[in-house]
């Protein structure tokens, strides 16, 4: 291998280390900035995808005909790029309140098209380079190996993939990440341009390099600066394998911010009173009570009872400690903190308790939901004394119920009820669910006068805010047709759903058309061989969101977890490209036995899910993702070689391959999880296999489809 | 030059009309007030071909409106006079134009109906322990970001549950429950002013007080009608910088001013909100700016009260407005000249007691909508006599 084309590979594996690194860099960001869930990553993946396919795209158009391609533009391009990484990741932050009104929440098509525009530069340039590089090898070697270039790029995807999730993300700042990610983009791309063989090349290069440094040092620099609240100040910044966390002062209350949403305040005294004292006024003598996750506050009503044991479950230890250095909650008797997963915690545990209070956001993440399924409901039960008391709580309203909501605490209701015989909703800014086998008290001043106990929000508030009329209104809205909601089809996330539409009256339904009418057009464009990339692209990304859904509902966090799930879902890229390769003479045959292998993979993970996901280690989640990654690798050679091998192939090839896979990423997350639950989602992406598999093994009936559609 | 074949004409003709499809994605970028400008005014536009073919039982003409060529109509009701061409429906979403007729489609059909403590809406200064019939029906005519009630204030009126309420059964439920007053709250009464004039009316007649608790958004000739029958009024005065109003409200800060101006000619009983929204309406200066026109306009005696904030709707990403601020503004208020400062949404908070401005003793104690402790005789203070402005009457005991 001559230096020059080696280095030239370098930049390549370089550029993937760059990618991987601010792709996962710019989920957190963008889950920190935009109360992000998964349908947030989805849009995130889905434009990433969908640009760098334009940027292949507009590299197959303009080079070489219009722009000759050469290793001193490759090293500029990739400078540019690595100085995008930067701007990228204070657009993301700064840009937001200036096209958002500051502290708002933001819809469907406004987050879609600021992910578009902030990220749109970096991608199209990385989806631009990658076909690049190949066009300048070429330039010397005409017959250079377009798998070749892939492969290198899988090396470089997977480094980057590996740093961050075992590395970058426990040790430094997203700034920080950005820095170290991009060194070797801007060493190698230095390297390069030192074998150009021009004159006074130095003179050039130095500016170049120096002022990428620059930006990039000037990142870290400013990165606190960046991170400053416009109200109060920033006491506290980190970030944890959760998630950001961030606590605010201002006039002597402190705030804790995790991605970006307020959560627990100081002075919150109406929500820590109700939270506590609605349960416990039920019963007698409450002894031990379990507590998932906490409220500003609420130690010192639990005091008040008296109790035993207090065993209080929050899942980052980085949070509690937080939440002690700024008084958030009170050390009191008894108190146990256990830094577990909730759901993990009582699935473990065999202790009883007395009352469990669980004081958790919306269901509007997977995250969240499991601890309002069916499934922990009835674990729930396991663990409560006879006469114990479950409480919740969801979003409240002043005045009217909507109906989304309706159908969202109808839908709770419903599932809560199939465990206890008395589920009472107590309205207000907050609904309070009381669930017991016996019958529930709501007089709950009356209550706490007779145990002694004084709470001055309860005794002032309550009879005005909380009238029998108002609790039996809202008791009898509960429509007792409405589906239960279960881990594996999670019906709050889609009703959740359907609220941030109705919240910001918008609908997806426009945007998945036109996606779909575009992808239609699409596919009657292409190749076979190039459908097959395309299903397997698609299948791929979907089986990674369903996959990270899948983290979700079945381990509760997904913040640390995204590093690694990305980067065994190209792990088997590589492996999988190179055996491809090898047995790229193989043809057809073997992307028919490819597409079999995915399919078999896509039944082997219904039959887990169905046996129960739960139960099973991390571990195969992963290994699965491996092996779809490795026929997914295997297939890209053997279609590039069916196309032909040329400059041509190769960009229609990357393109169908990234088309494919934002199409995937999208319908998986926005229609199949939300509307048929993660089962019926595996089964749609075997039916997407199924199609490739009829298009590549019986030419003559997809000829015949294809000549049909076109006429009528 | 190069020809296209006839094949590839259909696929690019297709290929560029299905972008089409993408203008629902591409329409934050758009100039309608949105994305880009929608920083600076998010105030609501005419809602054009929504209104439905035929009226339905809860229609009522509009109280006040012009008509104008072409079968369009200008409500006349609120400042944005909306001009509705036939088919369209207002920016507060009640208001249609059939036939070129002007319709309020909330008459008799309220969404909201409770019966609450005075102090809850809030009313400090009128008739304390009493309890007040309150209704709304959908609409509003602001857009605020952090709007309590936006299930209904942002919506239409087919678009929710409704119980049938019209004028007369309104009233006579009322007296029923034994409410000495009717509310027009949650949403916003200007936008179904047609219903709330109504029912007003028959109260008035039937010895009922009307309370408006409003955004005060509303022009000078249906409020000085509405004032004939009123008898008490709450209005938010959201911030006092009409870029503020713009941005978190959709409205404008002049006609809310010029509302309060007529409340105090009209001498109605008159409470005023302004809730403190971390950000955007707790700067010091702009407080003390507000406590000057309110001074120098409708004088020191009518109560402010400074509401606490709370995470809500669009606007869920600002903590809760720290105690410590609204302490402060109450303090520079009262220092500012005005007599009755009150803090709101803080339980146990001394700002949500009334002490006299002459002797400073504590008048009356709130712990929440209770009132423990309880020193007028009348409408004067029982240490000193003052006179205590608001609406007050003797029978203290009334709810307890």
């Amino acid at each position: 291998m001559k230096k020059n084309e080696r280095v030239t590979l370098l930049v390549v594996i370089a550029a993937g280390i760059s990618s991987i690194v601010v792709q996962l860099i710019t989920i957190r960001e963008f889950l920190a900035q935009f109360h992000g869930n998964e349908f947030v990553i989805s849009l995130i993946l889905f434009n990433w995808l969908i640009l760098g396919g334009i940027g292949t795209l507009v590299a197959h158009l303009i080079t070489p005909r219009y722009w000759e391609p050469s290793s001193s533009r490759l090293c500029q391009l990739s400078f540019i790029l690595a100085a995008l990484s930067v701007i990228q990741i204070y657009s993301i932050r700064e840009l937001r309140d200036f096209f958002f009104v500051h502290g708002s929440s933001v819809g469907f098509y406004p987050t879609l098209a600021y992910i578009f525009l902030t990220i749109a530069p970096y991608c199209l340039l990385i989806g631009f380079i990658l076909p690049y590089s190949l066009f300048v090898l070429r330039a010397k070697t005409p017959d250079y190996s377009g798998t070749r270039i892939y492969i290198t790029d899988n090396i470089g995807d997977i480094t980057g993939g590996a740093l961050f999730s075992f590395a970058l993300v426990f040790l430094v700042t997203p700034l920080k990440a950005i820095f170290i990610a991009n060194l070797p983009l801007v060493a190698a791309s230095f390297l390069l341009f030192s074998f150009t063989g021009k004159q006074r090349k130095y003179l050039k290069i130095i500016p170049g390099a120096a002022i990428t440094l620059l930006l990039l040092a000037a990142g870290i620099f400013f990165e606190p600066f960046s991170l400053a609240p416009s109200e109060g100040k920033l006491v506290h910044y980190s970030e944890s394998r959760y998630g950001r966390i961030a606590v605010h002062q201002d006039n002597g209350q402190h705030t804790l911010f995790t991605d970006g949403v307020p959560v627990f305040s100081t002075q919150n005294q109406s929500i820590a009173e109700e939270t506590i004292h609605y349960p416990l006024a039920q019963l007698d003598n409450p002894q031990r009570v379990l507590l998932i996750s906490g409220e500003g506050g609420i130690m010192k009503e639990l005091k008040k009872h008296g109790l035993k044991t207090v065993d209080y479950v929050e899942l980052d230890p980085e949070i509690t400690a937080v939440q002690f250095k700024f008084g958030l909650i009170e050390n009191i008797e008894g108190l146990n903190v256990i830094n577990q997963d909730g759901r993990a915690f009582l699935a473990d545990s065999d202790k009883i308790y007395d009352a469990i209070i669980l004081n958790l956001p919306e269901p509007d993440t997977f995250q969240v939901n499991r601890f309002f399924t069916d499934q922990f409901f009835s674990l729930v039960k396991k663990r409560l004394a006879p006469d114990g008391v479950l409480s919740f709580s969801m979003e409240g309203y002043d005045n009217y119920l909507a109906e989304p909501q309706r159908q969202k605490l109808s839908s709770l209701y419903n599932t809560v009820k199939n465990h206890f015989k008395h589920v009472l909703l107590m309205p207000g800014l907050k609904i309070f669910f009381l669930c017991r086998d016996i019958s529930i008290k709501t007089d709950i001043p009356a209550r706490l006068a007779e145990k002694g106990i004084i709470a001055r929000y309860i005794r002032g508030y309550y009879y005005g805010n909380l009238t029998k009329k108002r609790i039996s209104d809202l008791n009898n809205l509960m429509d007792p047709n409405t589906p239960k909601n279960s881990d594996d089809s999670p019906l709050l996330m889609r009703l959740m759903f359907s609220q941030w539409f109705a919240k910001f009256s918008s609908s997806p339904v426009g945007f998945i058309a036109a996606l779909a009418g575009l992808t239609i057009i699409y596919l009657f464009r292409i190749k076979r061989e190039e459908f097959v990339l395309f299903s397997t692209g698609a299948m791929t990304m979907g089986s990674e969101i369903l996959i990270i859904f899948a983290f979700q509902i079945f381990y509760g966090y997904i913040y640390f977890q995204i590093g690694l799930i990305i980067t065994v879902f190209l792990a088997g890229l590589l492996p999988g490209a190179l055996l491809g390769d090898r047995l790229r003479e193989g043809g057809k045959q073997i992307l028919v036995l490819t597409d079999g292998l995915l399919i078999t993979l896509m039944g082997i993970l219904i039959l887990a899910l169905k046996m129960g996901g739960d139960r099973l280690p991390s571990f195969f989640f992963l290994v699965f993702g491996f092996m779809v990654s490795l026929a997914c690798g295997f297939q890209f050679p053997v279609a590039l070689h069916l196309g032909g091998g040329g400059n041509s192939a190769v960009t229609r090839s990357f393109s169908a391959d990234l088309i494919g896979a934002a199409c995937g990423t999208l319908i998986t997350s926005l229609v199949f999880l939300p509307y048929f639950g993660i089962i019926w989602a595996t089964a749609g992406l075997i039916f997407l296999k199924l199609a490739s598999l009829i298009v590549i093994g019986t030419p003559k009936l997809s000829n015949f489809l294809r000549r049909y559609v076109l006429r009528s | 030059m190069k020809t296209i074949s006839r094949r590839d004409f259909l696929y690019y003709s297709g290929a560029l009309l299905s972008t089409a499809m993408f203008a629902d994605v591409c329409r934050p970028f758009a100039g309608d007030g949105r994305f880009i400008s929608g920083l600076d005014d998010i105030r609501g536009k005419v809602f054009k071909n929504d209104a439905p073919k035929t009226l339905w039982k809860w229609s009522h003409e509009g109280f006040l409106y012009d008509k104008l060529d072409d079968g369009k109509v200008v409500c006349g009701i609120c400042p944005h006079r909306c001009i509705l061409a036939p088919g369209d429906r207002s920016v507060c979403r009640s208001k249609v134009n059939i036939n070129g007729k002007l319709y309020s489609l909330a008459y008799g059909n309220p969404c909201a109906v409770n019966n609450d403590p005075v102090e809850k809406k809030p009313l400090f200064h009128f008739r304390p322990r009493s309890m007040v019939f309150s209704l709304a029906t959908t609409g509003c005519n602001f857009r605020c970001l952090n709007c309590q009630n936006w299930e209904i204030s942002q919506a239409k009126p087919h678009e929710v549950r409704n119980h049938e309420l019209f004028p007369a059964e309104a009233v006579e439920t009322a007296q029923r429950l034994g409410s000495e007053s009717i509310a027009y709250t949650y949403s916003e009464a200007v936008t179904f002013f047609e219903y709330m004039i109504d029912i007003a009316r028959l109260a008035k007649e039937k010895g009922l007080h009307n309370l408006w608790i409003s955004n005060g958004y509303i022009n000078q000739k249906p409020l000085l009608e509405l004032c004939k029958v009123l008898d008490g009024a709450n209005i938010n005065l959201k911030s006092y910088s009409d870029d503020i109003y713009r941005k978190l409200n959709g409205g404008r800060l002049q006609p809310v001013l010029n509302t309060l101006k007529t409340l105090h000619e009209q001498k109605i009983h008159l409470e005023v909100t302004t809730l403190v929204v971390p950000g955007y309406i707790d700067d010091e200066e702009m407080i003390k700016q507000m406590c000057g026109w309110i001074l120098d306009n409708i004088g020191p005696d009518y109560p402010l009260h400074f509401l606490r904030f709370f995470p809500k709707y669009k606007l869920d990403g600002l903590p809760p407005t720290p105690v410590s601020t609204l302490t402060r503004f109450r303090e520079l208020a009262i220092k500012e000249g005005i007599r009755y400062v009150y803090v709101g949404n803080v339980p146990n908070h001394e700002g949500n007691n009334t002490y006299c401005h002459n002797c400073s003793k504590l008048l009356i104690e709130r712990e929440g909508y209770f009132l423990p402790t309880y020193n007028l005789t009348g409408n004067k203070c029982k240490f000193c006599g003052t006179k205590i402005p608001g609406v007050w009457d003797n029978s203290a005991s009334r709810r307890d």
